[in-house]
């Protein structure tokens, strides 16, 4: 197992690490970073608990070597409404969009690559786009309400 | 029924969750997100065997590995059977003689890192003698099948009880409809996985970070399991991704993790992969269910008899109960005066079951309300009339002894067909396309609203609270109750608030740490809001009550002539004569030397085990009530079903929070009521679950929902925290038999065995010759 050193641009700002090469981005991000907000919840890439946004496109961390995310710009929710809360999480908060909360950081970061690059998308579109985010509790047609009320302010 | 809204300013409104910006952000912290310095990982050896003899265990070499700091099996335990009946309990944290499905477990390991710890597992030896092993419990009843525990036949529980005369019953029915259904083995699928981390002090002491629905309960099990007084063990519950049921009592994790940092003196942290997550972890039991009902001309029913075959899996977990639950409800949700029920609960070498969302009432429900649907065709009734014939009343008592007080069926059905526009969706409309057909079906439900007195003793549905009022006025309320996601502590939280005349920002609540909040039986039951708000609410009391004796010697008023809202304590009659809250909390701390403390236990005096000999009797104190309609779409070509509506009214009793009632019902519906109805099945091979992911388990998705329209009737529960009783359970459980039902509306078939899968509507459609083409 060899270990190689990268840099990544991380909730904008400049990160360098050491890290196996093997270790996902995941990992890279909860257990050397202590950035938990990412969670895990299968580990295969099933349940979108893990999404994060990788050069402006929602990946799966878990499915991502940290290697290969060297020289990438990666955002986490933890970077998602640092000082001021992203129009999705107030909506997400005030719509009743959370339950237990473990596939919340996961959605919003779905969500908001999704407005990134569509500001006004289609019911259809949301559905597709977070269809990859699984939520038990079944929060769905609030998160969609959640989103229908930042597509229409904005 | 309404009450004035007026009269509440805190209770009744749609407030945010109070852990809403936490989670959004991303700053909560779930069991898998903590980290302690110094903290080992934890990793269980589950049995490659579905049914052998443990002869040996060689753990030499795994010891002798590097960053290897603990291997245990069964000779580091006290070989104590754990479980919420320990009349029944047979289930052991380490696995001594026998291992009895795939994924039982027989040994543990701590280690630096995870990548040593699974290396460590994989040198351990076992040596087993594989033995014949039973899937299934019709096979395992036969003479001569293998063993699994003492019992012959391997029948754990056998059960049965009659009220009324079900022999003149059937003499005297008009009509008689006997169906056979099937509920399949189903998980959980909390998005966290479960994971407990346990951490021993230097003087011994234990605290116990756990995804649990019962932290109370759970310190109990640990005290007995680990031969530790309780004053030992600190019970942490964590931010939590979903119960469900699963994390109700002890989970063998729990008592492993304990024992590895006794072992090592370092914190262990143990949190099941998906893959472990399937394999073992406890399930929705099975049911073969043969339901025989007998009806006069009219449409009232007159007699019903039920026979139950439960697949136990391999321990005892609820089984008895979860099935006494089931066959129950044939004598509660319609008013009948014949009743006879029958079950068998039998071990396999399969997966054991445990408590999921609706106790064993998702299971029975499917087959009384597909059943209730023949018979209002074979009386020629529309199926919401024959259901208001023969629903419950409020103050009424059912033949076995369920004393039913608030009572909102009737309601919930007249809501539904309001809402759906039933009458004229059931009409086949012509024109519709041929392929694609549209109908529309209900189904409704009766589920206990208020905790159940079954488990750990005969009288044992309690909760406790305390609060402590601060000098400025503001206050700390503390619970033992368990906030799995479900949203119990906002909505307890609120109780607080409305009852000491508090805004919700003015409450800082803390539940379910064992060292410093009062016992409770937990989150299970639908139990939090009925059973834990009374506590809270009795503890707020308390508190003012202290609290006037200081106001009315401020105001010169009688302490029984004050009143508390909006941080104000007021003279009733004479509203001007007032000061605020904070005053008299000030006047309480500095001027008379007196913190105020209130204390609330509520012990749940209505309620009674019922009658082991009879089984008549009422275990539970207030009952929820719901009526769910599906509209859907099926496709004769595929067999593809699309639910387009849902339409579910619901007797809350009083919801303290209707965006967050709404909440709960809306996502039982969508995750696993329609999952249920349509895709959710584990498939089980020799005793081991195969489908063990996301991708062969299927799970509703977003781009599988469908509009949901909630309605709550509010009934005023007379002895609810002003008038709730729960709704956790019920959002989910009359969900596939009223998509069942619609199914039927749209191409006349009724697929008696879930899920509903695509080949199975094909099929019956093949079969049924006379469909035919409007």
């Amino acid at each position: 197992m060899g270990k190689k050193s990268i840099r990544i641009q991380l909730n904008q700002e400049a990160v360098e690490c050491t890290v196996d090469d093997n270790m996902t981005l995941l990992d890279l991000l909860r257990d050397v970073l202590d950035l938990t907000g990412t969670k895990k919840g299968c580990d295969t890439g099933e349940c979108g608990a893990c999404t994060v946004i990788l050069d402006g496109k929602t990946v799966n961390a878990c499915l991502i070597l940290a290697v290969d995310a060297d020289g990438s710009e990666v955002q986490t929710i933890e970077g998602t409404g640092k000082l001021n809360l992203h129009p999705l999480q107030i909506s997400f908060v005030e719509n009743g969009a959370i339950q237990c909360g473990f596939c919340t950081p996961g959605f919003i970061m779905s969500a908001k690559a999704l407005l990134d690059r569509n500001p006004k998308p289609t019911d259809e579109e949301i559905k597709n786009a977070l269809s990859g985010n699984l939520c038990r509790c079944g929060s769905y047609n609030k998160i969609l309400t959640a989103m229908h009320k930042v597509i229409s302010k904005e | 029924m309404s009450v004035n809204k007026d009269e509440c300013d805190v209770v009744g409104k749609n407030l945010p969750r109070i852990d809403a910006l936490t989670k959004v952000r991303g700053e909560a912290k779930y069991v898998s997100d903590i980290k302690v310095p110094g903290m080992l990982c934890g990793k269980i050896l589950r049995s490659p065997l579905a049914h052998a003899r443990v002869l040996n265990i060689d753990s030499t070499r795994a010891e002798c590995l590097h960053g290897v700091k603990a291997v245990i099996t069964y000779k580091d335990t006290l070989k104590k059977v754990f479980g919420v009946n320990m009349r029944t309990a047979n289930n052991l944290l380490l696995q001594n003689e026998k291992v009895r499905y795939v994924g039982d477990q027989v040994g543990a390991v701590a280690a630096v890192d995870e990548e040593i710890a699974l290396e460590a597992l994989s040198l351990i030896k076992v040596d087993y003698e594989e033995l014949p092993g039973v899937f299934n419990p019709f096979e395992a009843m036969k003479p001569g099948a293998p063993k699994i525990h003492k019992e012959e036949n391997n029948i754990a529980l056998s059960a049965s009880r009659s009220f009324g005369d079900i022999e003149r019953g059937f003499a005297q029915s008009d009509f008689i409809v006997e169906d056979e259904f099937y509920s399949p083995p189903i998980a959980h699928c909390c998005l966290e996985p479960r994971g407990c981390m346990a951490s021993v002090d230097a003087s011994g002491r234990l605290t116990v970070w756990s995804t649990t629905q019962t932290p109370h309960p759970l310190r109990e099990e640990l005290s007995d399991v680990l031969g530790i007084p309780m004053a030992r063990i600190r019970v942490i519950q964590q931010f939590m991704g979903g119960g469900f049921g699963s994390r109700m009592g002890m989970d063998p994790i729990d008592g492993i993790a304990c024992l590895l940092s006794l072992k090592t003196g370092k914190p262990v942290r143990i949190v099941n992969t998906r893959d472990e997550e399937f394999l073992s972890s406890r399930i929705r039991y099975p049911m073969w269910i043969w339901l025989k009902t007998g009806v006069k001309r009219n449409g009232r029913l007159h007699v019903r008899q039920v026979n139950i075959i439960t697949d136990n899996g391999a321990y005892n977990m609820e089984g008895d109960s979860v099935m006494g639950n089931a066959i129950g409800k044939i004598a509660q949700l319609y008013a009948i005066p014949n009743v006879k029920y029958e079950g068998k609960l039998v071990y396999t070498n399969n997966v054991y079951g445990g408590p999921c969302r609706g106790y064993g009432n998702p299971q029975i429900t499917y087959a009384i309300e597909i059943q209730m649907d023949k018979i209002a065709e074979i009386v020629n009734m529309d199926p919401a009339e024959i259901r208001l014939m023969n629903a419950n009343d409020p103050n009424s008592t059912t033949v076995s002894g369920l004393q039913i007080t608030s009572c909102g069926l009737k309601d919930c059905i007249r809501e539904v067909v309001e809402i759906s526009g039933w009458k004229g969706k059931r009409s086949k409309k012509p024109g519709q396309q041929l392929s694609i057909r549209r109908g529309i079906g209900m189904a409704t439900m009766i589920h206990g609203g208020a905790g159940v007195k079954f488990f750990w003793g005969d009288n044992c549905n309690f909760s406790a609270s305390t609060v402590k009022l601060n000098s400025d006025g503001t206050a700390d309320l503390f619970t033992g109750s368990a906030e799995l996601g479900q949203g119990s502590n906002t909505v307890l939280a609120m109780i607080a608030a409305e009852e000491l005349g508090l805004k919700l920002e003015d409450i800082n609540i803390t539940n379910g740490d064992t060292l410093i909040t009062p016992s409770c039986r937990g989150a299970w039951a639908s139990r939090q809001t009925f059973t834990a708000g009374l506590a809270v609410k009795l503890a707020c009391q308390d508190a003012k009550r202290q609290l006037f004796e200081f106001a009315g010697y401020l105001l010169e008023a009688n302490p029984e002539d004050l009143v508390a809202k909006g941080r104000s304590i007021f003279v009733k009659e004479n509203p001007s004569k007032s000061i605020p809250i904070a005053k008299a909390t000030s006047e309480a701390y500095f001027n008379m030397g007196t913190p105020i403390i209130g204390k609330g236990v509520n012990s749940d005096p209505w309620s009674s085990k019922p009658d082991p000999k009879t089984g008549y009797g009422n275990p539970t104190s207030a009952y929820a009530f719901a009526t769910q309609a599906a509209e859907v779409e099926v496709d004769t070509q595929t067999g593809y079903v699309k639910v387009l509506n849902m339409y579910c009214a619901h007797d809350v009793g009083k919801a303290i929070n209707p965006l967050m009632a709404e909440c709960q019902i809306e996502g039982g519906v969508l995750s696993m009521g329609m999952g249920y109805a349509l895709t959710e099945k584990l498939i089980m091979e020799n005793g081991e679950v195969k489908n063990r992911n996301f991708t062969d388990y299927r799970i509703m998705t977003m781009a599988d929902s469908c509009n949901v329209h909630t309605i709550l009737v509010e009934t005023i529960d007379p002895r609810g925290p002003f008038g709730a009783k729960g709704v956790g359970e019920p959002a989910m459980i009359p969900t596939a038999a009223a998509i069942a039902n619609a199914i039927y509306n749209a191409v006349g078939v009724w697929i008696l065995d879930l899920p509903i899968t695509p080949e199975k509507v094909v099929k019956a459609i093949k079969n049924k010759q006379e469909l035919k083409v409007v």
